[in-house]
């Protein structure tokens, strides 16, 4: 065996002194922090999603359904807001063939495209789309240049007019930024459905994952005629609708 | 030159005055109870000794930026450094029972930073007391 | 062609200082407003998830739009070596520059977060537009600042030809992107048109001309000193055409929307039966901005007369702020077609309402009195002005004609 000579002693100790260093403060940080569990990111294998039967969906459905909206997430009560400046997450909207005139009602909210525009036109990345689908703003980044707004073809999302107090603990929303529907992403997060979704008592509003194919609303979305709103334009949407 | 000694030295010292006051004044209704355990309480709650060390005094920024990128990118939820947590345990309460905004003048988070001078974006946002009544 | 020399406007006279303190008047009268808007939050505007773009944003795009045209003097000159415009060089990059930080000004003033403007520096997605747009606007200062140099210094003046010709085509691509923050939004029948594009850059030839021969025309009568008809007429005649063209694009435009059936309900909004907008349109910018200019500027009985390029500069303007004005506010007022086959009866549609409001406008205003006052304190401490633009120092062979 080589007798060591002093460089080589010096380079061993300190490799070896760091390597347990490093070993041993990450096992002290993780027996630590193991107790409360941090979940895992979303990932792409899911696609959340919500089909909306017009045929079955009344118009008593839809209010329950904005009301369960704002009740969860804590819109519509600004006060110095006037007409189209007061927030509207989700909207009752009445439409008529005009050959037919063939009369529906559909709840009309942030589609949560796969292409979205409000995405792609977003000059601080503060519009985003998770790995599962689901559209949000994030309000940390978002400067208020209303550029989303101006490119959403849903009339989806709204400026906060006015300054709030009192917002809901996991729906934070702040004067001079945008916000529109979330798909709910804290109460889907923990494994429940949006509230709209949960409003409605019968089958006229289906929310589960588009991908897997034992979910009841992708095996609906097999059976069924289904269409996305202006189609034409290419985004896919999330939320899909039949009988209009 | 001297005079440039004299200002570069006094700044020096003043940084080293700003960091001798350790003292926080208004650590909230909860955290006040907690307080003789110490390290304990943020202990119970889950956090590392370390991380509560460094929470209490200069990462809290990295922490909370780093956990709201993660939560409301990537959907990550749980664990130990939550907003609603903080204001949990570190609002005070009025004469009327009533809770008092935890940024608004001499309260946990603002003490501070009234003291060093740097803004509070957080609350422009969210919520400033605990959402479970008194 | 004799030496041009340039010189410092003296600045002293009770004129200057009144002019500067009117324009500063107006500047804080804009920060008022700033305050009063950022502290209420946006709903003491009359803008609305609607019409989220108003006022403040039509004196923005027109500012950015005029600045990038303000250049084009320079650009002649340098870029297409006509050297009768060489005198006018500097001051058109001044111009160039102090229109765009207005401009700037008013969009930044606008946002909804304007504190965390730095945020826009930070992050970008270069998927947008408006990023796009940020780099270009910067670059545009740090371009024309180089190309000032390049002017001012005499060592660098060799090099002045190329950098012109990097100024031009930043320009150029500066604009196009400002049109195309309209130009690729899919939703809105108003804004889907690739025309929009090389429309902006038509607008900004003109706009930035007029914006330029009012200021050329006012500091050289200002200061008394000589500015000669060769160059003015020659200047006039550039703004007819340019004038001319934003209208032949302007017709496209509308030709083109008219043929695609499903445009036609947004073009009779704005052409027939719009309301504010329509009257806006055929009495602002078609009339007094478009076809009574080109009136004075050709007629016989007017041309050549200054009073009346200066009138007509004005009115050229006054009918580009109106012409954004119904690009921006009349292309939102007109709801997004969500059903097409369908009629909405409830829930959305009807044309938005949009009253501006006091502070927007005096926002815009602001914009403009910091472009002013920005060229007015620079000409005073630069020599951006040469000291004669008589017929003789221009063109030398002007009188022998």
């Amino acid at each position: 065996m080589k007798a060591l000579n002093r460089r080589e002693f010096i380079k061993t100790t300190t490799t070896t002194t760091a390597g347990v260093a490093i070993i041993a403060s990450g096992i002290t940080l993780t027996t630590y922090a193991a107790k409360p569990q941090e979940s895992n990111p979303v990932t792409n294998e899911k696609r959340w999603g919500m089909l909306i039967d017009t045929n079955k969906l009344t118009e008593t459905d839809i209010d329950d359904m904005i009301d369960a909206c704002q009740e969860e997430q804590g819109w519509g009560s600004e006060i110095l807001s006037t007409g189209d400046q007061k927030s509207g997450w989700i909207k009752k909207i009445k439409v008529k063939d005009t050959a037919t005139d063939r009369i529906s009602n559909l709840a009309l909210m942030c589609q949560h495209c796969e292409e979205p525009p409000c995405v792609d036109v977003c000059p601080t990345n503060a519009s985003m789309k998770r790995e599962d689908g689901i559209v949000l703003v994030d309000k940390h980044l978002c400067i208020g240049c209303r550029y989303c707004m101006m490119a959403c073809p849903y009339d989806a999302r709204s400026f906060v007019h006015e300054e709030l107090t009192n917002q809901k603990e996991h729906m934070p929303r702040g004067k001079g930024t945008v916000e529109s529907c979330t798909m709910c992403v804290h109460k889907v997060d923990k494994g429940e459905q949006p509230a709209c979704v949960e409003a409605v008592d019968s089958d006229a509003v289906i929310f589960g994952d588009l991908y897997d194919s034992n979910s009841k609303i992708n095996q609906t979305l097999k059976k069924i005629q289904s269409t996305q709103i202006r189609a034409d334009l290419n985004l896919n949407t999330a939320v899909r609708y039949s009988g209009i | 030159m001297n005079r440039l000694i004299i200002v570069f030295l006094s700044i020096m010292l003043s940084s080293v005055f700003a960091y001798a006051d350790q003292h926080i004044p208004n650590l909230g209704k909860k955290a006040t109870e907690f307080k003789d355990e110490g390290e304990k309480a943020h202990k119970r709650e889950g956090m590392s000794h370390a991380a509560s060390l460094i929470l209490q005094r200069k990462m809290h920024p990295e922490l909370l930026m780093h956990k709201r990128d993660k939560t409301l990118r990537q959907g990550v939820r749980g664990g130990y450094i939550q907003l609603k947590k903080c204001i949990e345990c570190h609002t005070s309460v009025d004469e009327n029972d009533e809770y008092i905004p935890i940024n608004s003048a001499d309260q946990f988070c603002s003490t501070c930073h009234q003291k060093v001078g740097i803004s509070l974006d957080c609350f422009s946002c969210h919520r400033t007391t605990p959402s479970k009544e008194i | 062609m004799s030496i041009i020399r340039y010189e410092q406007i003296q600045g002293k006279s009770l004129g200057f200082y009144a002019l500067v303190a009117g324009l500063g008047a107006f500047i804080l009268a804009a920060l008022g407003a700033v305050y009063f808007m950022e502290h209420n939050g946006h709903h003491v505007t009359g803008m609305s998830n609607r019409i989220v773009w108003g006022l403040p944003h039509v004196f923005a795009l027109f500012l950015i739009v005029a600045a990038s045209g303000a250049l084009n003097i320079a650009s002649i000159a340098s870029v297409f070596n006509k050297k009768v415009y060489k005198p006018l060089s500097r001051l058109s990059g001044l111009v160039a520059l102090a229109l765009l930080a207005g401009g700037l000004m008013v969009l930044v003033l606008d946002l909804g977060r304007p504190d965390r403007l730095i945020i826009a520096m930070t992050e970008y997605n270069f998927n947008s537009i408006f990023a796009w747009n940020i780099i270009l606007y910067n670059g545009f200062f740090v371009i024309v600042g180089v190309y000032l140099w390049m002017m001012f210094e005499r060592r660098m003046n060799k090099y002045s030809h190329t950098v012109g010709i990097a100024a031009f085509t930043w320009r150029l691509i500066l604009t196009t992107g400002t049109g195309s923050i309209f130009g690729f939004l899919v939703a809105r029948q108003a804004y889907d048109a690739v025309i929009m594009a090389p429309m902006f850059v038509i607008m900004s030839f003109a706009f930035g001309l007029a914006f330029f021969i009012l200021v050329l025309m006012a500091s050289y009568k200002w200061t008394a000193r000589p500015l000669g008809d060769a160059i003015v007429n020659r200047l006039s005649n550039l703004l007819g055409v340019f004038v001319a063209a934003v209208m032949y694009f302007v017709s496209v435009y509308h030709l083109g929307n008219l043929y695609l059936a499903e445009n036609s309900g947004v073009e009779s909004f704005i052409l027939v039966d719009g309301g504010i907008y329509t009257k806006l349109f055929w009495y602002g910018q078609i009339i007094l901005g478009g076809l009574v200019p080109l009136a004075l500027l050709y007629s016989p009985a007017t041309k050549g007369n200054r009073t009346m390029l200066g009138l007509a500069s004005v009115l050229i303007i006054l009918g580009g702020i109106v012409q954004l004005y119904i690009i921006i506010v009349g292309g939102q007022a007109y709801p997004m077609e969500l059903f097409p086959g369908k009629e909405i009866l409830e829930g959305y549609g009807g044309i938005a309402a949009y009253t501006p409001t006091l502070p927007e406008l005096m926002l815009g205003l602001g914009g403009i009195a910091v472009a002013l006052i920005a060229i007015a304190y620079l000409i005073k401490f630069l020599p951006f002005l040469p000291e004669s633009l008589a017929d003789d120092v221009t063109d030398p062979h002007h009188k022998k004609l």
